[in-house]
């Protein structure tokens, strides 16, 4: 059987809501799980303009809609979830999961909960690097700009595979972006 | 028309254009089946270039565009990934060539609703599918009129509907959604809540069922 590859960026709140249903997923199958950073685009939530176009008012009245729906999905998943003002970056954690060797699950979680809960900066290193080393990761060779390097030029090669957010579950060549596709993972990953 | 109240338990907003809400038909119309309802179908004529970018493809090719990279990568995938689950109901759906303006088939939707609801579902499964396939100039109304033939509705009439009532009715609603924060399709309003795309028919189910136990997370149903 292929394995599972999992795209994810920390200051997604997709991903963050993914983790709960993914990890109960993986722990009915055993896969082979890759977990990868992917650089998503997050926006603060625009504010209403005189004289918007409609192009504005849709995007606008669709992200306040998305932050709503976050909201409440979390609260049916009993997962608190706290929005920022501006979502920020979280790059140094995006790239410490390449730098990850073993087992990934625990800074994931808590890199998440850094994020959504304790409004912690996971573009800094020292707070990522405190992530790791909680969690038992060796950080004697992190080397944050290789590191940040190695985010970057990974970018473009997962977009022309077809990946354009989070979190992304690529198995035996199909994508599937978001978690509402459980139902038909489970069932390929079940085959 | 107020965006967000109905008499019917739940308002379903769709635009015959929109891959995401040909996929959503056959999972909401077995949803209205399976509880004996009647739900509250209603038109949106999506403006996609105005969020999307516009473009034009002739024999596969694109001929015209003004979307940007990640627009098109968003784009692809929704495609690539609508064509997969409508493939699994058994369905063809082959990319547009342009964007089509799809007010006429959707104010088919209205009139069917208001002049034989009980054709609804058989009016969606005479338009939907074939567009889909490329069979249906959606921006002819005589192609439209045939589907309502083809559904049982009645035709008489329809044409002046068209150009008078069907469009005031049409227009005043795509006017009053944004306003109301509806934005898109397929889109459900349930006990006041709006709720964008079909991974939130568990959630909808739940609702139309009266809440029984834990309510789901988002899913497609296969």
């Amino acid at each position: 059987m292929s394995g599972l590859t999992i795209y994810i960026d920390f200051k997604s709140p997709a991903s963050y809501l993914a983790l709960k249903p993914t990890l109960q997923l993986l722990g009915e199958f055993d896969v082979e799980t890759c977990w990868l950073p992917y650089r998503t685009s997050q926006r603060r939530l625009p504010e209403a303009r005189p004289n918007e176009t409609r192009g504005e008012t849709h995007i606008r009245v669709r992200e306040i809609a998305r932050r709503d729906i976050h909201e409440k999905y979390a609260a049916i998943q009993g997962t608190p979830i706290n929005f920022r003002d501006d979502p920020g970056q979280t790059d140094m954690a995006l790239a410490a999961l390449l730098h990850v060797s073993s087992d990934p699950t625990d800074f994931i979680a808590a890199a998440f909960r850094a994020y959504w809960l304790e409004n912690l900066d996971l573009n800094d290193a020292k707070v990522v690097t405190g992530l790791l080393d909680q969690h038992g990761h060796d950080v004697s060779g992190f080397d944050q700009r290789a590191l940040l390097d190695e985010l970057d030029s990974q970018q473009i090669p997962i977009e022309e595979l077809g990946v354009v957010d989070t979190p992304a579950y690529v198995h035996g060549g199909q994508i599937f972006i978001g978690r509402e596709h459980m139902p038909w993972l489970r069932e390929l990953l079940g085959a | 028309m107020h965006p967000l109240t109905s008499d019917l338990p739940l308002i379903v907003y769709i635009d015959v254009k929109s891959p995401y809400a040909f996929v959503a038909i056959a999972p909401t119309l077995a949803l209205e089946s399976e509880l004996d309802m009647q739900f509250d179908w209603r038109p949106i004529t999506l403006d996609i270039p105005s969020f999307l970018g516009s473009a034009r493809k002739s024999k596969g090719k694109v001929v015209e565009s003004n979307r940007s990279p990640r627009q098109w990568m968003g784009v692809k995938y929704s495609y690539k990934d609508a064509r997969r689950y409508a493939e699994r109901q058994g369905h063809i759906l082959k990319g547009t060539e342009k964007i089509w303006d799809s007010s006429l088939a959707n104010m088919g939707i209205l009139w069917v609703m208001q002049r034989q609801r009980d054709a609804l579902a058989a009016y969606l499964n005479a338009v939907y599918p074939a567009f889909w396939r490329r069979e249906l100039d959606i921006e002819d109304p005589e192609v439209v009129t045939e589907c309502l033939r083809q559904a049982g509705a009645p035709t008489e009439g329809f044409s002046t509907f068209l150009v008078d009532q069907g469009r005031a009715a049409h227009d005043e609603l795509q006017a009053r959604l944004h306003p109301a924060g509806v934005f898109g399709v397929p889109t459900y309003v349930v006990d006041d809540e709006i709720l964008f795309g079909r991974e939130h028919l568990p959630y909808v189910a739940w609702c139309l069922r009266g809440h029984k136990g834990a309510a789901p997370d988002i899913a497609y149903g296969l």
